[in-house]
């Protein structure tokens, strides 16, 4: 038996010695080259930008494909990106915009063809719609005509320019026979963004080299790599121990867990979300039609008014969000979006002021019981809401746990509702089987698809369609002002509008925003020399709408020996690793040989 | 069906050799048999258990996207399951039967090729796992068994049992704490580097990133083989053949070796086969903390979504593997022990 081992050993040995040479050579190939690895908490769904919904897939196509315009890096307005210039008709239903003249990666040219063909293709082809189809709904027609796309509306659209949808090469594109069913896996992929994709390990990573024929100039690094982690635990670790360089999308524990090390950077900024509650106001479908089981209470605006001045923002920042984000004094669009966002001042604003909701609520005849919970003013069904959360996410216990004693404040029972993450959207947002539910909205550049999620047209149907409502809110002033605002092409005026509609949501409270969590993200500075946010200001690093912060920025140059991970602990990892598969090989044959020896002896 | 088989056995058995290979060639058509059976319970099985989860597969594929209720529709339709739940049953089984598991909502691609893109991953985490549990199980076990109260006995069952109530994520994310994050010895996430070396230090780089979720995996296994060998061993010790292996002058090893493991390994020999099954399916906690490509991370990330078609495939092929693994165990039971033959 010792004769085996001892022959096992040295085999173990000799792998090892052959296997450190080849390491040392075959590391080569990244040796000395710019390279920037980012950590993803999800993997990507699809590389084909029409069926790709997931955020890495589409941020790894805003780093490929150019769109018609983005939004630019300093004030977030929309400028030029494919589309050069644009053109408007006096009655915003004509769009003409000057496709820019450069290069797709494999050498054919950027033509209006190629931005007709893909918007035409999603107006036809349903299986095209999977992405981007909203984004298109509105369209009548487009038609090119050199490097002319025109773009007829079927009525005026002011958020015409945050549109969505990278342009893709029709010569590459066209040949896809059943795009339902075409995952993009074609390598190198041709583009006409900063990076071209070079390698899709599914579920593992995705591997851009830097384009070099960009227009706006080539990246300065060399390869862009995208790696995927299953567990958010674990990339932090990836992060401190030097596999990735950059994540973003940190939820605070993990934040705080990069403190001390003094090779992250620690990204702590305004984030682009808002975490509201939702309450149930008396649901509808869309023919006015009540649904599902809400409070009778909260119908009444004076209840919900009363609600919100009982909440103590600050605290639940303080002490759900562990200080990593900033307390609502507006509504569903965060700060971060100047030009968007409204603020609440003077009379309209709403402070914690427990004495002024108990006030509203004795004004409006909710009298309090032996038992100090309010009563319905007909002295009937108690003040008792459910609040709904998601079962996965702990923070949102967290949350329930200080509402209900906010609440206990002014007489009203908040108990604490788990509801599968499959069933959350349908419960909220078709059957309304809810009274007050925790939502959210990460808010694009242009803030309209978020308005729009309070509109009466989003109600589910009768039928029990659900259409995407975050409230079930069907408000006169708020569809007027949504339609006056889509009209509105003159940036300032349109603005005020978008306030004005804000404004409605915060004094009539459908929606009660609470906070706007911080966005969080690290990276280590020993392997980014520098990075730009989106925008410029105390922007976002990973999954802002723009390619900005991964096109500019500029990589330390990784030394010329094996990378920084691999080098050092090559032969102690190697070691471990033998040991274990010896001791595995060792016990098989031990067991083995026991048996044969013991043939031979008896 | 399987019963006049089972009576005729008897009397198979005490036939001539031919015959009685005859008898273990019937045994195992009538085991296939039963296995295909329950194969086809498991689809109907597996349709029926799907549609009774909660949430609307179109609407959660939406992610909190604006779709409009033509586009909802439309992607109902894309994936049938707008038809009467009847009609949907018949076509579920006529793919199925063509070995068709449909396209997963979310990848938009065949569940069958999801399934080969993974397997090969699972397989090499499991299987290299279980090679090793098995080993260290059994070794451990037989020792402990022998040397029953002995501190050998004691540290090892104690050690094992404690494994084997720990948590396998937190065993994991222990692990990584620890090696990953502190050492830095091994890679946090993975089956293989970004910029992985082609050839003979591919497979090493494979190996490296395997070490830490093969010994998650093996800490939580091998407890079973352990226990499951010391205690038909410990059966053993006390048997009459035992003391009469004693009393012919056999040293201890011999007896041990040639008269008590050979008794004692059967009740393994069926775990082994077992868990083979299970292997399929892959440690989905393992995978998911270490983000192993693997099967078992695929039918985590499907429940989330709920993937209908993606669960359906994987917990099918789930559900055969284990069916035919426990048939071969049978069988191979059967050839191995004379006494199930006989019975």
């Amino acid at each position: 038996m010792r004769k085996w081992l001892v022959r096992l050993a040295a085999l173990g040995v000799a792998l090892l010695v052959a296997g450190q040479g080849q390491l040392a050579l075959a590391q080569s190939p990244s040796a000395g080259k710019k390279i920037v690895r980012v950590g993803a908490t999800q993997a990507v769904d699809s590389m084909n930008p029409f069926l790709a919904v997931r955020l890495v897939s589409t941020s790894i196509h805003r780093w490929m494909y150019g769109f018609l315009t983005v939004p630019d890096s300093k004030t977030l307005q929309p400028s030029p990106d494919l589309a050069e210039s644009w053109t408007t008709s006096d009655d915003g239903l004509t769009w003409t915009f000057k496709i820019r003249e450069t290069k797709w990666s494999d050498g054919r040219p950027v033509t209006a063809e190629d931005a007709a063909w893909t918007f035409n293709k999603i107006m036809t082809d349903d299986a095209a719609k999977t992405a981007n189809g909203p984004a298109v709904e509105n369209f009548e027609t487009v038609t090119a005509s050199g490097q002319e796309l025109t773009i007829k509306l079927k009525a005026p659209q002011a958020s015409m320019l945050d549109n969505p949808i990278p342009i893709m090469p029709k010569h590459v594109w066209e040949k896809v026979t059943n795009l339902a069913d075409f995952t993009g896996d074609e390598y190198p992929a041709v583009t006409s963004g900063p990076y071209i994709a070079v390698e899709h390990q599914k579920d593992q990573f995705v591997k851009l080299k830097a384009n070099p024929g960009y227009w706006r100039g080539a990246p300065k690094i060399d390869e862009l790599q995208v790696v995927f982690y299953d567990n958010p635990a674990a990339s932090i670790i990836g992060l401190k121990n030097g596999e990735i360089d950059l994540i973003g999308r940190l939820n605070p524990p993990d934040f705080q867990a990069l403190q001390g090390d003094a090779n992250i950077v620690q990204w702590n900024k305004q984030g682009r979300r808002a975490a509201y509650l939702q309450i149930n106001h008396g649901a509808t479908t869309t023919d006015d039609k009540p649904v599902g089981d809400g409070h009778p209470a909260l119908k009444d605006q004076k209840v919900r008014q009363a609600l919100h001045y009982a909440i103590d923002k600050q605290k639940l920042v303080d002490e759900v969000q562990n200080g990593l984000a900033k307390p609502a004094d507006g509504s569903i669009v965060p700060p971060m979006y100047t030009d968007f966002f409204w603020e609440a001042s003077g009379d309209t604003k709403v402070t914690y002021d427990v004495a002024k909701a108990n006030k509203i609520l004795d004004d409006a005849g909710y009298k309090k019981g032996a038992d100090g919970v309010r009563t319905m003013p007909d002295g009937g069904k108690k003040l008792e809401f459910r609040f709904s959360i998601h079962t996965d996410t702990p923070i949102e216990d967290k949350l329930g746990e200080y509402l209900a004693g906010f609440f206990k404040e002014i007489g009203i029972t908040l108990t604490t509702k788990k509801v599968e993450p499959s069933k959350f959207s349908e419960e909220t947002g078709v059957t309304g089987l809810f009274d007050i539910a925790i939502s959210g909205w990460s808010v694009n550049p242009d803030p309209e698809e978020v308005l729009a999620t309070h509109l009466c047209s989003r109600r589910p149907t009768p039928a029990g369609e659900g259409g995407g409502t975050e409230s079930f809110y069907c408000d006169d002033t708020f569809e007027k002002l949504y339609k006056e605002q889509l009209k509105e092409l003159d940036r300032p005026k349109r603005a005020e509008l978008i306030k004005q509609m804000q404004e409605r949501l915060y004094t009539d409270a459908p929606v009660i925003a609470i906070y706007y969590p911080n966005d969080l993200e690290g990276y280590r500075k020993d392997r980014i020399k520098s990075i730009t946010s989106i925008p410029e200001a105390d922007g976002i690093l990973y999954g802002g709408s723009s390619f900005w912060p991964f096109y500019s920025l500029e990589a330390v140059e990784q030394p010329a020996s094996a990378s920084a991970e691999g080098g050092s602990n090559t032969g102690l990892i190697a070691g471990v690793v033998g040991g274990v598969v010896v001791l595995g090989l060792a016990g098989f044959f031990l067991m083995r040989r026991r048996k044969s020896v013991a043939d031979d002896r008896e | 069906m399987t019963a006049p088989l089972e009576t005729a056995e008897p009397a198979a058995a005490q036939a001539a050799a031919g015959p009685a290979r005859l008898g273990t060639l019937r045994y195992a058509l009538s085991k296939a048999g039963g296995a295909l059976l329950s194969i086809g319970m498991v689809i109907v099985g597996t349709f029926f258990l799907f549609r009774l989860l909660p949430g609307d597969p179109v609407r959660n594929l939406a992610q909190g996207r604006n779709m409009t209720p033509e586009q909802l529709d439309l992607e109902r339709h894309r994936l049938g399951l707008d038809l009467p739940l009847f009609d949907q049953f018949l076509n579920f089984i006529g793919q199925t039967l063509r070995f068709d598991l449909g396209a997963s909502y979310e990848y938009k691609r065949p569940v069958l090729d999801l399934i080969g893109d993974r397997v090969g991953a699972t397989l090499l985490l499991a299987g290299t796992s279980l090679v090793i549990a098995v080993s260290l199980g059994l070794w451990q076990g037989m020792r402990a068994g022998w040397r029953h109260g002995s501190r050998f006995d004691r540290f090892s069952t104690g050690t094992s049992l404690v494994l084997w109530s720990v948590p396998t994520f937190w065993l994991g994310l222990l692990l990584l704490l620890v090696f990953s994050s502190w050492f830095q010895w091994f890679p946090s996430r993975g089956i293989q580097d970004v910029d992985a070396p082609d050839g003979f230090g591919y497979v090493l780089d494979v190996a490296h990133h395997m070490v830490l979720p093969c010994i998650a995996m093996v800490g939580v296994l091998y407890a079973q083989y352990l226990l499951v060998m010391r205690s038909s061993l410990l059966d053993e010790v006390g048997q009459d053949y035992i003391t009469t292996a004693r009393a012919k002058g056999l040293r201890d090893d011999e007896v041990r070796k040639r008269h008590a493991v050979p008794n004692a390994l059967l009740p393994t020999v069926t775990l082994v086969f077992m868990r083979i099954g299970f292997v399929v399916g892959g440690a989905v906690t393992v995978e998911a903390v270490f983000s192993w490509p693997g099967l078992g991370e695929l039918f985590y990330a499907a429940i989330r979504v709920p993937d209908f078609t993606l669960m359906q495939g994987t917990f099918m092929l789930i559900a055969v593997s284990v069916i035919l693994m426990n048939t071969l165990a049978d069988v191979v039971y059967h050839i191995l022990d004379p006494r199930v033959r006989s019975a």
